[in-house]
C-alpha cells in the first residue's frame, strides 16, 4: 500500500482583515485605564451589554444608554486547564472563568488567581484584579482573584 | 407534505483514522456503492443528490464537484449543504424537503470526511476564529499571554464550561461521565462501522486517562475520522415499489442561537449548558411528530455526543427525562443497549467522528434499529420510534430528526 504524499503549509491569519464590533470595545478599554468599566444599557428592556452592544439582540433596536459596570461579580462557570493548546502537560493547572459582572447581563471570561483549583465553584464571588500600569487593552484586566 | 421514507444506507467498509489507499472521491464512492449493493437501487434511479462535508477541513474547496462523477451525480441537481458538525443531518433534512415539497422522488444524501488529509485543528479555525471574536466582544484576550487570556484551545476548551456547569446543576459527577464513554466505546465494539472500539472499557480505565481541562479527559473526546456514509430517500410511492424495508421521517426540526460560548437567548447570555436551542428544536419535532410525552413513545435515541458528558446532557435537554436525572439512568443501567431507553448503541460521535457524517451516522443508525438491521448491535427491545440529535454550528446549532416503522398519517 503506497503512502499519501504531504505537503507542509500554513495558513497565515494576518492575510485576513477581520474587523471586531469596533465602537463598543474601544469605549471599553478607555475606560479601563481608570479600572472603570463602561457598557450600555437598552432603554426598553433594560438588558445590559459589557462591553458596550449598540445593537439590542433582544428588541432588535439601536440602543444608546451607557452603564457602569462593577468590577465585582459571580462565577457561573469554571474549568481548569491541564494542558497547552498543543497538548503538552502544563507545568501549573490553570484556572479558567466565566464571570457575571454585577450590573451586566453578559459574561466575560479570565484566569482565574489565587484560588487552588479544588476550591472554585459555580457561585463563587471575585472581583478584577487590576494591572498596576494600565494602558487601555483587554490585559488591563489582570485576572479574577476571590472578593 | 408528502411521506418521506429512508430507502438506503451504505457507509465505507471501515471508520479509522487514516485511509491512507485511497483518495477523497475514491473513498466517498465506497459508500455510494455500498448503498447501491444494500438497496438494489442502480444510479438511473437517482434524481438528485445533496452533499455534505464540513468546509475547510482538508483543504479542498468543493468536494461536491470534485467527485462529481464519484458519487453517480453527473447531469443531475447537486447541493451541498454545511453547517458544521450538524453539516450530515442538516443535509438530510435538505434532502427531505426536496421530496415532502414533491419536486423529487428519490434523493441520495452523500456525506464525507477524511480527516488525515488535513488539519481539523486548522479547519476548527474557520469556526474558532468568528466564536474568537465573540468572545473577545465579551473581553478575553486572544493572545493567551497572560491575564484575561482563557482560551482552553479548540472546541475541547469551550465544552469544559460546558460539562463543568452541567455537572453543576444535573448533579451528576465526572465519574458518570467516565462510565458514559465506557458505555460507549463497548456499544462501538459491536458496531462494524466504528472507529475507538474496547469490548472491556470500563469507567475505571477511563478515569485512568489525563485530564485536559477540567472536567474532560482524554478518554471523554471523540477521535479524528476518515468515512462516508450515504443515505438513499424516497416518496412514499416510490418506496413502496422500491423497498422492502423503509424507516419513515416524522419530523425535522432545527434551531440556531447566537456565536456566543453561552447561547445568547433573548439578548441574555444563558448558560453553555443550557442548550435552549437542542429544547426547542425538540420539541417541535415532537409537536410535527404527534408525539404528546417522548418518554414513552420514544424507543430509541442517537445523540450527538462530539464529549461524553453531552450524551447525559442532550437526553435531558431535548426532553427524554428531567434535568438531574440522566445519570441516574445511567446508574440504573437503563441507557445500555438491554435497557429501557437505550442510547447510541453505535458508540455515538465520541467512538467514532468522521464530522461530516457524524450527525446523519446519528439519522442512519436510528433507521437501522427501526428496520432491525443493526446486526450485533441491535438493541434488545423493538424499536417503532427513535430521535436523532445533531449538534455543532459554533456550538448553538441543533437538527432533531424523528423516525418511525410505519408512515406518518397525513
Amino acid at each position: 500500500m503506497e503512502e499519501t504524499r504531504q505537503v507542509q503549509g500554513t495558513w497565515d491569519l494576518s492575510t485576513f482583515k477581520f474587523r471586531i464590533e469596533g465602537e463598543g470595545i474601544n469605549n471599553m478599554l478607555k475606560e479601563m485605564k481608570e479600572a472603570k468599566l463602561l457598557g450600555n444599557r437598552c432603554h426598553q428592556c433594560g438588558t445590559v451589554y459589557l462591553p458596550a452592544n449598540f445593537y439590542c439582540r433582544k428588541c432588535h433596536i439601536a440602543i444608546h444608554e451607557p452603564a457602569e459596570i462593577s468590577d465585582h461579580g459571580e462565577v457561573m462557570s469554571y474549568t481548569v486547564g491541564y494542558a497547552d493548546v498543543r497538548g503538552n502537560p502544563l507545568d501549573e493547572p490553570r484556572v479558567s472563568l466565566m464571570v457575571k459582572l454585577d450590573g451586566s447581563d453578559t459574561w466575560i471570561m479570565g484566569a482565574g488567581e489565587e484560588m487552588k483549583p479544588e476550591d472554585v465553584h459555580i457561585g463563587m464571588r471575585v472581583k478584577i484584579k487590576w494591572a498596576e500600569h494600565r494602558v487601555g487593552n483587554l490585559q488591563d484586566m489582570e485576572s479574577f482573584i476571590p472578593e | 407534505m408528502r411521506n418521506v421514507a429512508i430507502i438506503g444506507i451504505g457507509y465505507t467498509p471501515v471508520f479509522v483514522s487514516k485511509r491512507r489507499d485511497v483518495c477523497i472521491p475514491e473513498m466517498i464512492s465506497e459508500a455510494v456503492e455500498n448503498a447501491f449493493q444494500n438497496s438494489g437501487l442502480t444510479p438511473a434511479d437517482i434524481e438528485a443528490v445533496i452533499f455534505g462535508n464540513m468546509q475547510t477541513f482538508e483543504g479542498v474547496n468543493l468536494p461536491h464537484l470534485w467527485a462529481a462523477d464519484y458519487i453517480a451525480s453527473l447531469g443531475k441537481p447537486v447541493m451541498r449543504v454545511a453547517t458544521g458538525g450538524t453539516t450530515g443531518m442538516s443535509a438530510f433534512h435538505a434532502a427531505y424537503y426536496h421530496i415532502a415539497s414533491g419536486l423529487h422522488d428519490v434523493v441520495m444524501v452523500v456525506t464525507y470526511e477524511k480527516h488525515s488529509e488535513g488539519d481539523a485543528q486548522v479547519g476548527l479555525m474557520g469556526i474558532i476564529t468568528p466564536e474568537i471574536m465573540a468572545m473577545l466582544a465579551a473581553g478575553i484576550d486572544v493572545t493567551g499571554q497572560k491575564g484575561m487570556g482563557a482560551i482552553g484551545g479548540g472546541s475541547a476548551g469551550g465544552i469544559s464550561y460546558q460539562a463543568s456547569s452541567y455537572l453543576h446543576h444535573s448533579g451528576a459527577g465526572i465519574e458518570h461521565i467516565d462510565a458514559v464513554a465506557a458505555m460507549e466505546r463497548r456499544n462501538a465494539a459491536k458496531n462494524p462501522y466504528a472507529h475507538l472500539k474496547d469490548p472491556e472499557a470500563t469507567a475505571e480505565k477511563i478515569a485512568q486517562t489525563p485530564l485536559i481541562s477540567w472536567p474532560i479527559r482524554f478518554g471523554h473526546v471523540c477521535p479524528t475520522t476518515d468515512g462516508a456514509t450515504v443515505c438513499i430517500l424516497a416518496s412514499e410511492e416510490k418506496a413502496a415499489k422500491l423497498a422492502d424495508k423503509a424507516a419513515w421521517v416524522w419530523a425535522v426540526a432545527n434551531c440556531a442561537s447566537d456565536a456566543t460560548t453561552g447561547n445568547l437567548i433573548e439578548g441574555i447570555i444563558t448558560d453553555p449548558g443550557e442548550q435552549r436551542p437542542a429544547t426547542i428544536a425538540a420539541k417541535q419535532a415532537y409537536e410535527r411528530a404527534g408525539i404528546e410525552d417522548p418518554r414513552k413513545e420514544i424507543d430509541y435515541v442517537e445523540i450527538y455526543n462530539g464529549f461524553a458528558h453531552q450524551t447525559l446532557m442532550f437526553l435531558e435537554r431535548i426532553g427524554m427525562c428531567e434535568v438531574g436525572e440522566a445519570h441516574k439512568l445511567l446508574e440504573k443501567g437503563e441507557l445500555e443497549m438491554s435497557g429501557r431507553l437505550p442510547v447510541n448503541a453505535s458508540g455515538g460521535v465520541v467512538s467514532t467522528n468522521a464530522i461530516g457524517t457524524s450527525a446523519l451516522n446519528r439519522v442512519t443508525e436510528c433507521a437501522l434499529q427501526i428496520m432491525g438491521q443493526a446486526g450485533e448491535h441491535q438493541v434488545e427491545k423493538e424499536v417503532h420510534k427513535a430521535l436523532a440529535h445533531g449538534w455543532g454550528g459554533l456550538m448553538q446549532y441543533v437538527t432533531i430528526t424523528i423516525l418511525a416503522d410505519k408512515p406518518k398519517k397525513l
